[in-house]
């Protein structure tokens, strides 16, 4: 389908291909001069969701004095990590101009299955939890062909994927999930190493695997390059429906990682395990400065995002107000960090010097 | 069968006579007797509990001699009171004969139940329950969960100390109830000092966070009452560290487990299980046949089931499938940690093993025990919760299980 939409633009822009090299040449040979470039948008939006961040846990300490230390940025850690893995693959899908609302079904169908599967004594059948990331990421490509070869929009087909995983996941345990964690997951959500949790230097790891994957390898940029503008990344002969598809598949393969965690973190599977990771995977990506839409965001951002989120949230149950309130203050403080981080506030402060 | 008798009105009269003609050949003991049509509708499923509850009709249903005399079909409407309106409208259409039910709201689906009652179904609800007078309320919610528990988890810290409330969902009337009766004890008591106070959606895993979340305010904690869901803050307990402390919960098989474990004991977990047993559906629906079959004579009323209560010296491990010699608790291993242990009761319910919970089968030479003729006791009203304009006992907190061992 993309193919067929993208032939009319391209026997157009062929009359002007001759200038077109000219200027792309012009801009190649000259200097950037602009002092813009030497702040860029995305540095000040990790600048600010982090900076937020650490003020946050600070003013913490008037909550509750048991908070502001290395404790409660532990607590934060290991409460986020879950929401990393998955707004990472929401991120990407983001970054495409998609969304994957599968998300809640993936992490409770990959939680159902490892918890029956693999259960409690299960070192020996390691292999399975590769298995399981190829079904999640399978089921994601299901939703990524919907979309790209269906040209189903992107929430619709997620949506319906979603459901029929979630109510999969029904059926397959009647309704009360058997089994629990294997000594590896446990291993990794609650053992130590050094007096560090070994979850945490997973997350770290995870996060700069990330980050390289989203902003310095040919597979970001190309993805980048779709959620800019998808008739150009067409003609810059970039195959963009295997790039869609594969975003999804990463997606649902996050997800499904995200699944494994939180049964090694609750010893076991729930059929709601799910819920929260939605609307919270997609609040992260856009507090960390992403764009809705598409083509703009990145993994540090959103780290940021989640941190900044859990941190929140952490807070705001130390309060000592009814619940009602705690959500008003969330929303606000959601609000105000959105308000903080808008397009105008960053361009004033990477404005060019010159139009001063 | 219902799907052969939808087929054979489709087909036409001639194929549908000689269907009646065909049953008649082959069974003739069923061929003359009339099927009770009932409706189990389930609000949302996808927690033991409900999976529980339900498992436990289905399996009441197969077994002699109501498998002969019940058509069951099952209806799962989601956790929106509309959804469960609808389903209602449609089975009241299908002129069913009884909905056992579990309600999502107690004053939202009044309008559709009184039009119900009006066209001659009976209506059971289990566990939640509704203020439409005419409906059968049969619920442990007035047995006095909350305060039970607070004056339990009293006991143990001596009358002071900082604690968390691990809550059910917000705004629920369930919910609002136990901790109602939970802070009518804990006001009395000017040293307890609640010190944070969260909605955990009767949920292990969101226990389990909620808890790890306060935590990190509050390390020095000296115990937790909590609701469904508290297996979730013993883990966040010990993701913490070494320390245990105090707590009252419901009544998953992970937390009796960690109750009765010498090593947890020493690490400072007391406390006691009590809450919601799953096995009030099947109460229901067994109260609700004899009624229906004329055995019993009972107008809609409020019935209570009685509040179940194990604290940690008096958890008992089953060697079998069944609930015997008193034992309450399956072994590790044999059920998940979240499983909701109170789904048999040898008195009400003598019919079912634990198969009949996990996969709604019914028990292998068992036959349908007729319940005492004094069974029903009657349930105190209670506002908002089983009645529309009633007023509430003046002693509705009042102790039942335990008594305040300080002061």
């Amino acid at each position: 389908m993309n193919d067929l939409t993208s032939k009319q633009p391209l026997s157009r822009s062929t009359h002007g291909a001759g200038s077109m090299m000219d200027n792309e040449k012009l801009i190649a040979e000259s200097p950037d001069l602009r002092t813009t470039a030497k702040i860029k948008r995305e540095t000040i939006t990790a600048v600010g969701v982090f900076g937020l961040t650490i003020l946050l846990i600070f003013l913490s300490r008037f909550v509750s004095p048991a908070l502001g230390g290395w404790d409660q940025v532990n607590t934060v850690l290991v409460l986020a990590c879950f929401l990393i893995v998955v707004s990472f693959g929401q991120g990407i899908v983001i970054l495409i101009g998609g969304l994957d609302l599968s998300i809640p079904a993936l992490i409770t169908l990959s939680g159902v299955l490892t918890a029956s599967w693999i259960g409690v004594s299960g070192d020996g059948s390691w292999y399975l939890f590769p298995l399981i990331m190829v079904i999640c990421g399978g089921i994601g490509a299901v939703s990524g062909i919907g979309i790209v070869v269906l040209n189903i929009p992107p929430f619709i087909m997620t949506m319906a994927t979603g459901i029929i995983v979630a109510s999969s996941a029904l059926g397959f345990t009647g309704g009360s999930p058997r089994g629990g964690a294997s000594p590896l997951l446990l291993g990794l959500m609650k053992g130590n190493v050094m007096g560090i949790p070994w979850i945490i230097l997973f997350i770290l790891f995870f996060c700069v695997v990330g980050v390289l994957i989203q902003s310095r390898t040919t597979f970001g940029r190309r993805l980048m390059a779709i959620g800019s503008n998808l008739n150009a990344a067409v003609l810059a002969g970039i195959p963009t429906g295997n790039y869609i598809i594969s975003a999804y598949i990463t997606s649902a393969m996050s997800a499904g990682f995200a699944g494994f965690m939180l049964v090694g973190y609750a010893n076991g599977a729930t059929l709601r395990m799910g819920d929260g990771y939605l609307l919270s995977s997609i609040a992260a990506v856009v507090v960390g400065g992403s764009s809705i839409l598409g083509g703009r965001g990145s993994f540090v951002s959103t780290i940021g995002g989640t941190l900044l989120l859990t941190t929140l949230g952490l807070v705001i149950s130390a309060l000592g107000v009814p619940q009602g309130w705690k959500t008003v203050i969330e929303g606000c403080t959601i609000l105000f960090a959105l308000l903080l981080l808008r397009e105008d506030l960053i361009s004033f402060f990477s404005r060019p010097k010159s139009r001063k | 069968m219902s799907n052969w008798k939808k087929m054979a009105a489709k087909v036409g009269l001639t194929s549908a006579v000689a269907a009646l003609a065909l049953s008649a050949a082959v069974g003739t003991a069923s061929a003359d007797q009339k099927k009770f049509k009932i409706y189990l509708s389930l609000s949302y499923s996808g927690n033991s509990w409900q999976s529980e509850a339900a498992n436990v009709v289905k399996a009441l249903a197969a077994t002699p001699p109501y498998d002969k005399m019940v058509e069951l079909k099952e209806v799962i409407s989601g956790a929106d009171p509309q959804a469960q309106i609808a389903a209602y409208e449609s089975m009241i259409a299908d002129h069913a004969d009884g909905i056992v039910s579990f309600p999502i709201s107690s004053t939202a689906l009044n309008r559709v139940i009184k039009k119900g009652c009006d066209a001659g179904v009976k209506f059971f609800m289990y566990d939640a329950t509704v203020t439409e007078p005419c409906a059968y309320n049969i619920s442990y919610i007035t047995s006095g969960f909350g305060e039970n528990s607070a004056q339990a988890l009293v006991n143990e810290l001596g009358g002071k100390g900082k604690i968390f409330l691990s809550r059910g969902v917000a705004g629920n009337s369930v919910d609002k109830r136990h901790t109602d009766g939970a802070m009518a004890i804990f006001k009395k008591y000017p040293g307890i000092q609640v010190v944070a106070e969260y909605y955990s959606n009767w949920d292990d895993r969101t226990t389990q966070q909620e808890t790890a979340k306060a935590l990190a305010a509050h390390p020095d904690v000296d115990g937790i009452w909590a609701q469904a869901g508290e297996y979730g803050a013993i883990q966040a307990l010990m993701d913490k560290g070494n320390k245990l402390v105090p707590m009252t919960g419901e009544n998953s098989n992970g937390f009796r487990l960690a109750l009765a474990n010498p090593e947890f004991q020493k690490r400072g977990l007391k406390g006691v299980s009590a809450g919601s047993p799953p096995a009030q559906s099947g109460y229901a629906f067994k109260l609700m046949m004899e009624v229906l079959t004329g055995k019993r004579d009972l107008k809609p009323q409020n019935i209570e089931y009685p509040l179940p209560w194990v604290p940690a010296d008096q958890v008992k491990p089953c060697s079998g499938q069944s609930f015997e010699n008193g034992c309450n608790v399956f072994p590790e291993g044999v059920v998940p940690s979240s499983f909701v242990t109170e789904i048999f009761n040898p008195t009400l319910l003598p019919e079912l093993t634990l198969k009949s919970a996990l996969d709604g089968k019914p028990t292998p030479g068992a036959t349908i025990q007729a319940l005492a003729a004094d069974v029903v006791v009657t349930a105190p009203a209670e506002p908002g919760i089983n009645c529309q304009k009633c007023e509430a006992p003046k002693d509705l907190y009042k102790l039942t299980k335990i008594k305040a061992t300080v002061n």
